[in-house]
């Protein structure tokens, strides 16, 4: 039988790379720390497979084809597409069909329909994290993409709901494998906005400590805030797919902080996942 | 124009706009008006019209420095 073996969570952003050296040096001390505690955490959890769950930032999906959610069930996908990202060390990373197909067939069964494709170009929102963890040996990487970038949205509780179908499929898998989940995006941050550059404290602390509150508390909160809030605080569903997979328990914040260097508010979570 | 912005992101397209942006622009049905205010650079306008994201990626590739793209968008 599978195993859900770890969830986890963690901001991206792309001057988190272009600018790292702009970043003032005691922030940058804790990024690479937060970072490197969640690679270590990870690495410690020894997953075969590792469900990244990010936004799409263009890379795959335009107007003409915007899925709510995309599962990568392909072999392997391709590495970051951005000029900026070309040092990252995998040009290709490995799939897991199986799981992947496994997780599609889950889905549609509970009344769930992905989009699935046999290739994605998997940009900074799913390599950035991974690349800045320094994981010692990289998983086969299930990529989920989760449309938080070009409105409509899945709601807050849809992908609350997904992150308990990853959790099932996970369940319902026969042959042995680990399995953990990573989220990553948010907290708030705002991109080609009037409101660009505006990092929220204090709702991201209260985004935080929402997490450790029952799902309907933290369902009308997201629902209420996120209309209100800088374009990139959407991302925090990835974190909502990490919850859910979990077990809906809270995470140990392994660390938050706002960098305005790069305009975002960096989280980074490690959740307490009840066996699966 | 949005397809533009998001066919940018390949870099050979991007360094062909840089040297010649009427010339890709010609190839999208893209209003003069619109074309225009483009190759003036007005954030505002473009913001108007497109995706944030794409529009943060179409303003970096075109060269322009965060400061002035910010600061467009706060006084737009």
């Amino acid at each position: 039988m599978a195993e859900l073996v770890g969830a986890f969570a963690a901001s991206h952003g792309p001057l988190l790379v272009r600018a790292w050296d702009q970043i003032p040096a005691a922030q940058r001390t804790r990024l690479s720390a937060a970072y490197a505690e969640l690679g270590r955490r990870i690495d410690a959890a020894r997953p075969d497979v590792l469900v990244v769950v990010a936004p799409d930032h263009w890379a795959n999906f335009f107007l003409d084809n915007m899925p709510a959610v995309c599962i990568g069930v392909g072999a392997e996908n391709d590495g970051p597409p951005e000029a900026w990202m070309q040092a990252y060390p995998h040009k290709t990373l490995p799939g897991h069909p199986e799981f992947a197909s496994h997780l599609v067939e889950q889905a549609l069964k509970h009344g769930f329909e992905p989009s699935v494709s046999h290739r994605l170009k998997l940009d900074h929102g799913f390599c950035l994290p991974l690349w800045k963890m320094g994981l010692k040996k990289l998983p086969r990487i299930v990529p989920i993409v989760v449309n938080s970038i070009e409105p409509p949205f899945p709601t807050v509780q849809r992908c609350l709901d997904w992150g308990s179908q990853i959790r099932k499929a996970v369940q319902t898998f026969k042959k042995s494998l680990r399995v953990a989940v990573l989220g990553t995006g948010g907290l708030s941050h705002s991109i080609g906005e009037k409101t660009m550059g505006a990092i929220d404290e204090k709702l991201d602390q209260e985004t935080i400590e929402h997490f450790s509150k029952s799902r309907a508390s933290l369902i009308r909160f997201l629902e209420k805030k996120l209309p209100k809030a800088g374009n990139g605080t959407e991302e925090v569903r990835n974190w909502l797919l990490a919850h859910g997979a979990a077990g809906g328990r809270g995470f140990e914040l392994v660390d938050y902080l706002s960098v305005p260097t790069v305009y975002v508010g960096c989280g980074y979570a490690a959740w307490r996942v009840t066996p699966a | 124009m949005s397809k533009m912005f998001f066919d940018l992101q390949d870099p050979a397209l991007a360094a062909e706009f840089r040297a010649s942006p009427e010339a890709v622009m010609a190839r999208y049905p893209i209003d003069a008006r619109v074309k225009k205010e483009i190759l003036a650079n007005n954030v505002p306008f473009v913001a108007a019209r497109t995706n944030p994201y794409l529009l943060r990626y179409f303003f970096f590739t075109a060269g322009m420095k965060d400061d002035e793209f910010m600061r467009q968008l706060h006084d737009g």
